[in-house]
């Protein structure tokens, strides 16, 4: 790592450099031997990291914070926020409710609305694939690192659903992990996210789609898709059947 | 729900879990992470009315850094702390969890061999995704520092992992 480049190499290869810059540090990149060792080891070295999960809040530590800020934000009431839920009293019931609902699992409306409403959302605006992939040996370790779960991930093209990629989405406030898979012209999102003990709603149609929902091990489950109802029955049996 | 309360759950609780991760591996201890972000928390929830809009993501971790230096001098001196994988991910996948863990272990070890200054700058990149710009105002450093010192952190990370990446 000896080229005086080294720097300017690594700033490329981080994205930090646009435009004329960038072409000149990749042209550098074509003809320099260090530079190129520097940027397979910078990558390997930045997988491995990536793949590592993140640290996540404990529950404990998020229902102390919720509980903090309620001191804080009414520093003159004496009253627990819980007893002012008890006695419904207008404004600190109102606050309560906000407060509760950070804690407390989505109901089944809510999870539902808010998944047609991720699904609608990703498809009106294009953003559907974050990782772009028909390996779900390369989906599934994206979607760990960056939803911070690890649902199995299986490309069912032989069956007629074609792994294109994945994101990360949020469902009722929660991370959720999508794979995404593309049926003729249709796209199902597969949604995972962590059990909170939340109750599953009924499958059935969402602003027009079609969404199924179950659980498995630690996780949520919703497949989300406006296919035809066999196709999308296919799709549910395939993905509740996967194994890791 | 008063208006700040609003805004803050809108824009800086999002990045609770940056705000966690961050104080995890750099206080390397589940208590004095728990201590660390509480404790920014509240100190970010009482400035937030002087926070203008802009990137709330820096902006909370920059108050966990400061946070985590203030308690730090004391909780550091007690060296290294083993971590702990009761938070570990992925617990519906015995296999994969096994091989997360196995993988954490090893880089933890050798992250936590890392000098502070060059720690930080690596969690920031490779884990929180931050820019240079983001990093030097996170860290309160030159943009030339961070580049080097990412370099420094990346080499030195290199020259150890060669065995077990």
């Amino acid at each position: 790592m000896n080229c005086e480049q080294s720097l300017n190499t690594q700033s490329y290869l981080d994205g930090e450099l646009q435009g004329g810059d960038a072409s000149a540090a990749e042209k550098h990149l074509e003809s320099c031997a260090d530079c190129q060792a520097q940027a397979a080891a910078t990558a390997d070295l930045s997988d491995a990291l990536r793949n590592v999960p993140r640290y996540r809040t404990p529950d404990m530590l998020r229902h102390r914070l919720t509980k903090q800020l309620d001191r804080e934000s009414r520093p003159s009431s004496a009253k627990s926020f819980w007893i002012g839920a008890a006695s419904g009293g207008g404004l600190s019931a109102l606050a309560a409710g906000f407060a509760l609902f950070l804690l407390l699992p989505p109901s089944a409306a809510t999870l539902s609305g808010s998944l047609a409403d991720a699904h609608a959302a990703a498809l009106t605006g294009g953003k559907t694939i974050m990782v772009a992939s028909s390996n779900h040996h390369t989906v599934k370790p994206w979607l760990a690192a960056h939803a911070g779960i690890s649902p199995p991930v299986s490309d069912f093209a032989e069956q007629g659903f074609v792994l294109t990629g994945g994101r990360t989405d949020e469902v009722a406030g929660t991370r959720a992990a999508v794979a995404v898979y593309a049926h003729g012209n249709h796209e199902m999102d597969l949604f995972a996210w962590p059990d909170r003990g939340a109750p599953m709603p009924q499958a059935g149609m969402a602003r027009g789609f079609r969404m199924a929902f179950w659980k498995a091990g630690d996780l949520n489950y919703a497949a989300v898709s406006d296919v035809d109802a066999a196709a999308f029955q296919k799709f549910v049996s395939l993905a509740k059947a996967q194994r890791e | 729900m008063d208006d700040r309360r609003r805004r803050f759950e809108a824009q800086a609780l999002p990045h609770l879990d940056a705000a966690y991760n961050l104080a995890r591996w750099l206080s390397r201890s589940p208590t004095d992470a728990d201590d660390i972000v509480q404790d920014a928390m509240l100190r970010a929830f009482r400035a937030f009315d002087g926070f203008r809009g802009g990137d709330a993501k820096a902006w909370l971790l920059t108050i966990v850094r400061n946070c985590w230096l203030t308690a730090g001098k004391a909780t550091r001196r007690r060296g290294h702390t083993p971590l702990e994988d009761q938070e570990l991910v992925a617990e519906g996948d015995p296999e994969g969890a096994a091989i997360q863990q196995g993988t954490r272990r090893r880089l933890d070890a050798l992250v936590a061999g890392l000098p502070e200054e060059f720690r930080e700058v690596l969690i920031l990149r490779e884990m929180e995704d931050m820019s240079y710009r983001e990093i030097a105002e996170i860290t309160g450093n030159p943009i030339g520092t961070v580049m080097s010192r990412l370099a420094r952190a990346r080499a030195l990370l290199r020259e150890t992992a060669r065995d077990c990446l």
